[in-house]
């Protein structure tokens, strides 16, 4: 049994002028003890919005529906009151531009013992002694856990947060762009101790990212997503050289790559609005191969392998 | 970070307004509070400039014994000196308001130039005018007032000099703060590359952006000059000659109104000053939150996010 | 810490600096007032040999620097002058005021303290309800009401139904009945009572404001949810987290706003005729009594100053990021 597996998950936001925005339009995905999946999409596709509603960290002017399955248990089906119970000791999340998830009048140590007391596992010196060695296990000398968030570089303080996170000992942990505003060596670091972590303790990842080449090192599989929706699963391999969906072709051409021959093309225009329905393929617009149908009935499921799908009405050809 | 602005930024357009007025309009229609000030204002406006035209008697006509209760002919009854007090609101209206705008243009002239030159200039001049403005924030404002207004004398010029020296402080730092930000942008550093002088960028570029800032945090400053209005007044360092909503309060007091239980001449001015400075904190505050909208969304909250239904689809996906 | 240190040596320059500044102002706007030398002094009541007096010890017939010098001398000795009333050293007269202001002044802001915080965070943590809305139209009132008229608010309508007393500091016939120490300390209360709520509700519509947006602020930022997401209940993040963390400007914002405080304190003295300092201040203006003034004005300036100092010390304690 994967250990989460989340079907069709939709969210939606009140906006002010009564209308809804539809953030997450029904994904479907399942994810393995131990397996790295990334997450891809350009900015407001719904990416970081799906893995909050994993932790149920959403604001109340939100609403959900769908199931999220936690090893068998749907953990989406009571709300907030069947959600909070596994936050941290069994989904635990590293935040974008970790820098400003600490609290600044508070040391690294204390933020850290703070889910390990909370959850129980430990008190006092024994919560201080665990902190130390998860410190060391990210590379951070146990010593400068009473130091405070701004003595740390902006390396630093990912790697006490992702410290921080895998401090309970969860299943899964969500990465949301978890290298965005590091520098290129520290981004590199910071990757190899993910993966590093994750092969180590036997955890799952989730990582958020729009940055493909990313995908590519780190992950096993990943999920493409655009406006709402999945567009595309798959390994990271077939996704890379056997795209089944115009949108993951176009954006993997998009992204230069200093070893391979071809164009370096950008996708023009914009996503759609989501506080409308949409009819038909939500990309249609912008696809270089969209037919009549894309426009006005939505895209059915291709299969190319055990765990390859894709939303689409074209067939690729190779 | 914003892991949640994410999800909301590039799907929801934004609406441009096609005119000043419509922004105007739109900025009064989303913040109510603004229009009820707004509202309120130019009542008070409208009172001070056709005052000499509604009210019901003279501004020093004697028409009853100190004091006079309130009755149909004087709804607010009369005043020490035996003065119809609706008259005498009115009449006070327009004092109240002239000392309050111009001390807080006056203010705004010393404190906008200041701030200016500092925020633009930067380096030495700044350091040094912020040093000066640092040691003028310090003084405690009411006190220095009155020492100074005893020493200079007490006229209206005086008063509303006192008010612009010493509030120059704040706006002075505030708009350094706004004219460094406006310094860096793209247009100010081509001008500048352009050759453009000093003066010319600052007129051209710097103002106009930090014109609406200016005006909102203006207009927070008449606020605070009528208060200072009212409390110099109150300790007999106001302008004998003129009548104030200050002054009323002052004399009230000073003739023992409330032995005589007198409350008609103590509440309506006290409660005219408060709704004016209500007024111009309301719409100060409301401009001020347009301009520099901090979109920070609580993370808690006592109601959680809801569960419902999927919706109805021919293929589930 | 040495970086630690540099920041505390600096402030305390600043302070002094400005401690100087205030003085030489002083000198400035007293001792060089426009018009005749002598006149300077403007003393109407003034004996001819007071004033002779007066025109050696401030050396009126020297430079205006060797004025400024002797003033700089006369100040750092504690000579403030004398008063033109009462012919006594202005220090000496100033000191039964400050100590009947103090403790009225203690009490109003702890008043304003308890009740601006408490409503501040309510309003905050309810944010858009009515509760909320109530309260920040309820601080922006208390806000714009002028103090003195808020006094006599209070005189009119409170006083009576309360049986408080509405002047002075102390009952002056309770003495002949010996009531013994408790009786004469709940009589002061009693008189110090009004005055001080007068302060409170002044001073609270401000910090409930003020309260309210820097919770408001702490609310919004990125560590609260993460606290939210480590599975912390709502009140444990507002105990750990959000608390500290607005607190931080509203301690500051006290201890800065004394010296609106201040001004306040001589419009409500006035009011109650209540013998501290800002009552003094009245007085000495009416009476054009200007050495007293002076005295007041440089004695006020420095507190403030000194509260200022003690505000950026506190910062320094309380927020560990504070260390350039």
């Amino acid at each position: 049994m994967s250990v989460l597996s989340v079907e069709d998950l939709h969210v939606w936001f009140e906006l002010p002028n009564d209308k809804e925005l539809h953030a997450v339009q029904g994904i479907s995905f399942e994810l393995e003890r131990g397996e790295r999946l990334g997450l891809v999409g350009e900015s407001g596709c719904g990416k970081t919005t799906a893995i909050l509603a994993m932790m149920g960290l959403l604001p109340p002017t939100a609403s959900a529906a769908g199931r999220i399955f936690l090893d068998g248990e749907d953990i989406l089906a009571g709300g907030d009151d069947t959600m909070r119970p596994h936050r941290w000791t069994d989904i635990a999340m590293v935040f974008q531009g970790a820098m400003n998830a600490f609290d600044p009048v508070k040391t690294i140590g204390s933020q850290i013992q703070e889910p390990i007391e909370k959850a129980g596992l430990a008190e006092g010196k024994a919560a201080r002694l665990r902190t130390a060695e998860l410190l060391e296990l990210v590379g951070i000398a146990g010593s400068r856990q009473d130091r405070y968030p701004h003595e740390f570089s902006g390396g630093m303080r990912q790697r006490a947060a992702i410290a921080m996170a895998i401090a309970c000992e969860p299943k899964i942990l969500l990465a949301d762009e978890p290298t965005t505003a590091l520098d290129v060596m520290v981004q590199a670091q910071i990757l190899e101790l993910l993966v590093q972590l994750t092969d180590d303790l036997g955890l799952a990842m989730i990582m958020v990212t729009h940055d493909l080449p990313l995908v590519s090192q780190v992950c096993n599989r990943a999920a493409v997503m655009y406006a709402g929706m999945i567009a595309e699963t798959g390994t990271t391999a077939e996704l890379y050289h056997h795209p089944l969906h115009p949108y993951t072709r176009m954006l993997f051409s998009a992204t230069p790559d200093l070893l391979a021959n071809h164009e370096i093309r950008s996708i023009s225009g914009t996503p759609p609005r989501l506080d409308v329905a949409i009819e038909g393929c939500p990309f249609a617009p912008r696809c270089d191969s969209a037919i009549a149908a894309c426009s006005t009935t939505p895209p059915p499921l291709r299969t190319a392998g055990p765990d390859h799908r894709a939303y689409c009405h074209v067939e690729v050809t190779k | 970070m914003s892991t949640l602005d994410a999800s909301f930024e590039p799907v929801a357009e934004a609406r441009k307004p096609r005119s000043r007025t419509r922004a105007l309009l739109r900025f009064l229609r989303e913040h109510p509070q603004a229009a009820i000030g707004a509202f309120v204002l130019l009542f008070f406006v409208l009172i001070a400039i056709f005052g000499p035209w509604i009210a019901p008697y003279g501004e020093r006509e004697k028409v009853g014994p100190l004091f006079g209760t309130p009755s149909g002919a004087h709804p607010l009854g009369l005043d020490d000196g035996g003065i119809d007090m609706l008259s005498l609101l009115i009449y006070g209206a327009r004092v109240t308001l002239i000392v309050g705008f111009a001390g807080a243009v006056v203010a705004m002239l010393v404190g906008g130039s200041i701030g200016i030159l500092a925020g633009y200039f930067g380096g030495k001049i700044d350091n040094a005018l912020m040093r000066v403005t640092d040691y003028f924030l310090v003084l405690p404002d009411l006190v220095l007032m009155i020492v100074v207004a005893s020493i200079w004398g007490r006229s209206l010029r005086n008063i509303i000099i006192i008010i612009g020296l010493i509030y120059w402080t704040f706006m002075a730092r505030l708009i350094r703060a706004q004219v460094k930000v406006v310094r860096e942008r793209a247009y100010v550093k081509r001008a500048q590359a352009l050759g453009a002088s000093h003066t010319r960028i600052i007129f051209k570029h710097v103002i106009p952006q930090i014109a609406p800032l200016l005006l909102a945090q203006t207009v927070l400053m008449v606020a605070l000059a009528i208060f200072l209005e009212t409390a110099i007044s109150f300790l007999g360092l106001g302008d004998p000659s003129v009548t104030s909503w200050g002054k009323m309060i002052s004399s009230a007091f000073e003739r023992s109104a409330i032995s005589y239980g007198a409350w008609w001449a103590i509440a309506p001015p006290g409660i005219a000053v408060a709704l004016v400075i209500m007024a111009f904190n309301m719409l100060g505050t409301a401009a001020e939150d347009s301009l520099n909208p901090r979109l920070k969304v609580s993370h808690l909250s006592r109601r959680h996010f809801r569960l419902r239904p999927l919706p109805d689809k021919e293929a589930p996906r | 810490m040495g970086a630690g240190w540099s920041y505390v040596g600096r402030r305390t320059l600043f302070a002094l600096i400005t401690i100087f500044v205030a003085i030489s102002l002083n000198f400035v706007l007293f001792r060089l007032a426009p018009g005749d030398r002598t006149s300077a002094l403007r003393c109407q009541s003034c004996t001819k040999e007071f004033k002779q007096q007066l025109r050696a010890d401030y050396g009126l017939d020297k430079s205006v620097p060797e004025q400024y010098w002797i003033y700089l001398k006369q100040t750092s000795q504690g000579d403030f002058g004398r008063s033109f009333v009462t012919e006594q050293p202005v220090i000496n007269e100033l000191w039964e005021p400050i100590k009947n202001t103090t403790p009225m002044i203690l009490l109003g802001t702890i008043l304003s303290i308890m009740l601006g915080v408490t409503t501040g965070v309510i309003a905050a943590w309810r944010r858009g309800t009515l509760t909320d809305k109530t309260t920040v139209w309820g601080g922006l009132l208390f806000y714009s009401l002028p103090t003195q008229w808020l006094a006599l608010m209070l005189i009119l309508y409170l006083a009576g139904p309360l049986n408080l007393p509405t002047s002075d500091i102390a009952d002056p016939y309770l003495a002949y009945n010996n009531p013994g120490a408790w009786n004469e300390a709940l009589d002061r209360f009693k008189h110090m009572i009004l005055p001080a709520a007068t302060i409170g509700l002044v001073l609270f519509g401000e910090y409930t404001l003020i309260v309210r947006s820097s919770m408001l602020e702490a609310l919004g930022e990125d560590y609260i949810l993460t606290a939210r997401a480590k599975g912390l209940s709502n009140w444990e993040i507002v105990r750990k987290h959000a608390l500290r963390n607005s607190m931080l400007p509203i301690v500051t914002l006290i201890f800065l706003s004394l010296g609106f405080i201040l001004g306040g304190t001589i419009l409500i003295e006035t009011v109650f005729n209540y013998p501290g300092i800002g009552l003094q201040i009245y007085q000495s203006v009416g009476e054009r009594d200007y050495p007293m003034l002076q005295g007041a004005f440089l004695l006020l300036t420095v507190v403030v100053i000194l509260m200022n100092f003690i505000a950026d010390l506190l910062y320094f304690k309380l927020d560990p990021r504070v260390t350039e």
